[in-house]
Order: structure tokens, then sequence, then C-alpha cells
């Protein structure tokens, strides 16, 4: 082998390492900014305008399968729907935080609520809401029961409640819990009952 | 001075592949186990079928897909290494290590030499189809017989050889004679009838037997397309019986047509001879009803349900579920299928129809997931509103009419795992298909029992989950009413 071929070599070794360093700083590279990204869509938060007011949210817990009544001061809108709508981000946000008993995926959200003359809602949420929500038939029940009966606390005429991802149907939340149906509310605030 | 420069050149452009191959190294996607087909797998404790992976050029069939039927099968992947446990029969249980790409398994009793290199995929092991026959014999499982031509694999004693005698007479008949009742579909043609055998063990010699005999001239029996066949020719069109429960079948001549036309042809002035009274028509049994318990395992194929660990897939987990629950309903005396046998796709709307089809008396959704704790029991949360016009049942409330047998199940499975204080919740839940069975239907959710996830598949805890459901149904047996087929 002559010196020139192992120079050649030496040199296309260099290179080979050179690559695996570029590609490993940008894999970590992307890595932190997928986790920004994450972090970002995790907060959450109702949009502080109106004056405050009690709300009461069901919140579901995993672990008991369970739902608890809890009462917090949040600033509402006056319209009723984005008064459903800043509801729900306070709950979501809620799921959201570090140490939740039901964490649902990062970024979850609530992009509208529709509000009919019959008492129908329908709840349009964004994608993360179901693609990152955790898959079973418990805790896509606890979820949709939460989101039904905390409604329904905060406004009696809605009596039924249909949930829509990023604006068209889907069949189930994330595998199991039906999501092509409305949700009534006396027969969820029964459940919700049983789950206290 | 030409040829070195180009040696050179070479050497430099191949470095730059190897550079960027190693580069991407992390990034690369291995050849992945491409599902080509399922094999029927017949075996003393329950036929099933799975699917066979084409990697590279050999076929493979996953472990855990072909061991979990046949007996209590534990699998542990860490790194390349897949570390499997396995009690046949209540032998010994018997340990093997696998290693990813290296063609040989290490057992107590030495090394076992595969086909081709193992292959670990997502935590689930894949060994060559060829190297099958091997495997088993060294885990207690003999004899084991592959059938490629009908896809079928024959483990332990379960062959069903047939005999043939040919009765001279008039007509003749030729008797076939099977070690167990068999059930084929039975196609005729003239001179001819074929026997499908899609879910018997049959074997069989394979090519043709000719018979010196006016009527029945000959037979052949053969293995293709996943079935056996057995085709019986003659001079004159055939027919075929079943005696001896199912396990012989007589071929003989087939009744000819009435003689209608030389009735007619009779001149009318001619007085006719009297006719022998017919036979009274034999009256048809009705179909007997059965308790038939069908389990779902929940999901599977491409729908894997949910991530219990990167590794464990919710499909899979119930899938081993379903086979337990099943083995202990069988051990109480109950008939049981299972809506879903292998790692294939069934969507919402297929299995609420196959459900209904098979009329079970009783159905029971399994899913698994790793959030909560213990087991979970549901019945249907049914929506209000029922739009169905009136004669018909209502798709999305099938289930109403069967609501309080359901809730009977749910409760006395409830009781069956609080009896083993195995942590329970008994709730009304939105899934489907469960609210479209037109019939009492119950699911169970197993969640991991303590704090560490990969207990879900542990065989001691889906053991006693599915000593509880069987105990539970067992205990309400005489509640749910028995359906015709």
């Amino acid at each position: 082998m002559t010196r020139r071929i192992v120079l050649m070599l030496g040199a296309l070794l260099l290179i080979a390492a050179g690559l695996g360093f570029y590609a490993w700083r940008l894999h970590k590279k992307v890595a932190a900014e997928e986790q920004r990204l994450t972090e970002q869509q995790q907060q959450v938060t109702a949009p502080a305008n109106g004056p405050t007011a009690n709300v009461t949210l069901y919140l579901a817990s995993d672990e008991t399968a369970a739902l608890s009544r809890k009462s917090v001061s949040i600033p509402l809108p006056t319209e009723r729907s984005e008064q459903a709508r800043v509801v729900l981000r306070t709950l979501l946000g809620t799921y959201a935080q570090a140490g939740s008993r039901h964490p649902i995926g990062a970024g979850a959200d609530v992009r509208d609520v529709y509000l009919l003359n019959d008492g129908s809602a329908v709840v349009d949420t964004n994608t993360a809401f179901a693609d990152a929500h955790p898959s079973g038939v418990l805790a896509e029940e606890l979820t949709i029961t939460s989101i039904v009966a905390t409604l329904n606390a905060n406004d009696p005429k809605i009596t039924r409640v249909k949930i829509i991802v990023n604006g068209a149907e889907r069949d189930t939340l994330a595998g199991h819990a039906d999501l092509r149906r409305f949700y009534f509310a006396n027969s969820i605030g029964q459940l919700a009952k049983e789950l206290q | 001075m030409l040829r070195r420069r180009a040696l050179v050149v070479i050497a430099f452009w191949g470095g730059v592949c190897f550079a960027i191959w190693v580069a991407h190294r992390p990034w690369i996607v291995h050849a992945q186990p491409n599902a080509t087909g399922q094999i029927a797998v017949f075996s003393p404790q329950s036929t099933y079928s799975i699917p066979v992976q084409q990697v590279g050029s050999q076929s493979y069939v996953g472990l855990i897909d072909l061991l979990e039927p046949v007996g209590p099968v534990e699998a542990n992947a860490s790194g390349k290494k897949l570390k499997l446990r396995f009690n046949f029969a209540g032998n010994k249980p018997q340990e093997v290590e696998f290693q990813e790409g290296k063609d040989s398994a290490k057992l107590s009793s030495g090394k076992l030499k595969l086909a081709g290199n193992f292959v670990l995929q997502n935590g689930r092991g894949y060994v060559p189809l060829a190297s099958v026959g091997d495997l088993l014999a060294r885990l207690g499982i003999q004899p084991v017989e592959y059938h490629p031509a009908s896809q079928r694999l024959l483990i332990g004693n379960v062959a069903a050889r047939f005999t043939a005698e040919l009765k001279r007479g008039n007509p003749s008949r030729l008797l076939l004679g099977f070690p167990a009742p068999v059930n084929p579909t039975i196609d005729t043609e003239p001179g001819k009838v074929r026997l499908t055998f899609k879910r018997d063990p049959v074997v069989g010699p394979a090519g043709a037997v000719k018979y010196d005999d006016p009527l029945i001239t000959g037979s052949t029996f053969s293995e293709r397309n996943g079935v056996t066949e057995l085709e019986i020719t003659g001079t004159a069109p055939l027919m075929a019986n079943f005696a001896d429960g199912g396990r012989t079948i007589i071929l003989t001549a087939a009744p000819g047509p009435p003689p209608t036309q030389a009735v007619q042809q009779l001149p009318l002035n001619v007085p006719q001879p009297p006719t022998a009274a017919l036979p009274p028509p034999v009256p048809q049994a009705p179909p007997r009803p059965r308790f038939l318990v069908l389990i779902d395992p929940a999901h599977g194929g491409t729908d894997i349900g949910a991530a219990i660990t990167p590794q464990l897939p919710e499909k899979d987990v119930v899938l081993a579920l379903a086979r337990r629950l099943q083995h202990e309903l069988q051990a109480k005396g109950i008939a049981v299928a299972l809506l879903r046998t292998g790692d294939y796709s069934i969507g919402l709307d297929q299995r609420a129809i196959s459900i209904n089809a098979a009329r079970p008396a009783l159905y029971i959704a399994l899913h698994a997931a790793n959030t909560g704790k213990g087991v979970h029991v549901f019945t249907a949360l049914l929506p209000q509103e029922n739009t169905a016009p009136a004669g018909f049942l209502p798709w999305d409330t099938a289930q109403a009419a069967y609501a309080d047998l359901s809730g009977t199940v749910a409760g006395s499975i409830s009781a069956e795992l609080e009896n083993r204080k195995l942590p329970n919740t008994a709730l009304p839940a939105p899934l489907r298909p469960v609210n479209n069975v037109a019939a009492p239907a119950v699911a169970v959710e197993i969640a991991p029992p303590g704090a560490d996830v990969s207990e879900i598949a542990g065989v001691a805890y889906q053991t006693a989950v599915a000593q509880s459901i069987a105990a539970g149904v067992a205990a309400v047996r005489g509640k749910l009413p028995e359906v015709n087929p």
C-alpha cells in the first residue's frame, strides 16, 4: 500500500468522523427544538380578560378512577361559547400541569365551542388533544366525562356535548371512547356521581 | 499510472459512501419483517393461525404468536437479547436465550442451530419457520410436522390420518375413516366429489389411488392453498354421507332423478299400477341452543391500541389474556371462540357484524392500558337516541335490550376479582363495539397491578385475571340464555 493511499484512507476516516459528529449535533438540535415546542404547547392557560368568576371543574384521577369537583376563580369573557371555551381550556391546562393525576397529551387545546339552540355544544379540539391522548378505555372515558360534566356544571343550558377534532368527526378519542355520538349531560352526570 | 489513479478514485468515493453510512447509522431503518401470509397451527390445546413474516428470502414466525396458545410463555427483551421461559404441559420450564443477528439459541441442553439469524423487532422475537420443528422439539413438544403446501403446522399428536376402504357391491361404497370427527366442505360435480378440509388436521399420502370398480374409480389427496383436499372420482354421480359422529364419510352413488317423464307418457286409459307409498319426510332436528362465549382481543394489526411500553403493544397483551381466558373457560366446560386469533386488523363495524353473526350467549371484549391500576370492568354506556324504525334493532343501541344481563355478568366478574384481592372498578363506558352487540356484553380492561407496568403481561397476573373472569361467567351461566346458532 503506497503512502498516498494511506493518507487518502486517513482523510476518509476523518471525514467519516466529522460527518458522524455533525449528524449527532443535528440530532441533538432537533430533539431540543421538539422539546421546546412541546413545552410551549403545554402552556395552555385561559386568556386573562373579563371579570373574574368562580367556575367548577370536574377533575379526573387515573389512579382512583374517580372525578372530584374543584372550584377555581378565573377571568371569564361575557359571551357563552367563549366562556365554555375558557372553562375547558382551564380544565385541560390543569391536566397539562406537572404531577397531574390525569395527564393528557402535550399541547391539547380547545379550538372552539359551538353552542346550538337545542342545548347542544360541539367542542372542537385540536389534533394534539386526540393524537397525544393516553390510550385506554378508562383514561379516555374520564376525559370525556370531565369535559361534559364541567360544561354542564358551568352552563346548565348545555344538555348534550359532541367532541370533534380539528373541525372533523373522529371515531374514537384514542382508540377506545366513542366520539361519533353526543354525550348527554344527565347520563354523564349520573356517571360523574358514580365516579365521585 | 492510470490504473493506480482509478483505484484511488474508487477508494475515495467508496470512502465517501462509507462516511455517509457511518454518519447516518442511527437513522438507518433496519430491514423489517414483512407479513406475507398465515399458517394454521393445530395443537392439542387449540387451533390458531399465526402470521408469517418474510425476512430476506426466509419465512419467519413470531415466538410469542407460536408458543402462547400452547403453554405459558414469558419473554424479556434486553438490548439485542431475548430470554424466553416456556412451560409446556406442566413439564419443567425451559429457558432459551436468543440474540439478534445470531443463528443459534442457547438452551440448558445446549445450543440450537437456527436456519437463519434470529430477528428482534420492537421487543418481539422471530425465528425461521424452518427451525420451528427443532425448537419445539427442544422445548419438549413432539412430534412437529410442517406442511408447506397447505401452510399447516401440526404440533403434538394431532394429525388425523385417514383410511380408505372400498366395499364392493351394488352400489359400491368408499369408507373414509378418521381418528376424530371431521367437518369438510363438500363440492359435487358429475362423477366427482371433493372434500376440502380447512379446520381439520387431516393428513394422508399425497397422490392418486385407482380402484378397480365399476362405480368408484379413484381418489386423489392433495395439499394446496392452505387446505387439504380429497377428490373422489366415479362413473356416475356420487354423494357423501357422514356416520359415526363425523368419524366416517361414506361415498356412494347418488340417487337418480324421479321418473316423472315416464309417468306423463302413460296413455290416459291404461290403468296405473298402485304407487308405493312415499316414506314420510324425515323431520330435521332443530338447531340446539348452545352457550358460546365470544372473546374479542381488541385492536390488532396496524391498530396496536395503547403502547403499554415501547415494546409492548396492547394488541399483544390482550391476545395473550384472551388465550388464557379461553383455557380457563374451557376448563369449566364452557364453549369459547376467539374473534381474533392472530395479529390482524378488524374494524369496529366489522367486529360488531362478526359478533352478532356468531350469536354468542356472552361477548367479552379485552383491553389493556398503562394508566390506572388493576382491572376495569365495563358495560355499555348507551346513547339516548333511538332513531331506528319500528321493527329494527337500532345499530348504536343494540345492547340496550341486554343491559341488565350485561350488568349481572359485570357484577359477578367484579365479585370474583374482589375475592382474589385484585383491585377493580365496574363502570359503564362509551366503548364500541359493545353498544352494537345484540347479546350480553362486557369489556374488561387490565391495567398494571402495581408500579411496574411490565407486570401487565406477567403470567401470574394474567392468569389471576383470567380465572376471575371465568369464575364470574361460570357463576352466572344459569342466568344467561343459551342461543340457537
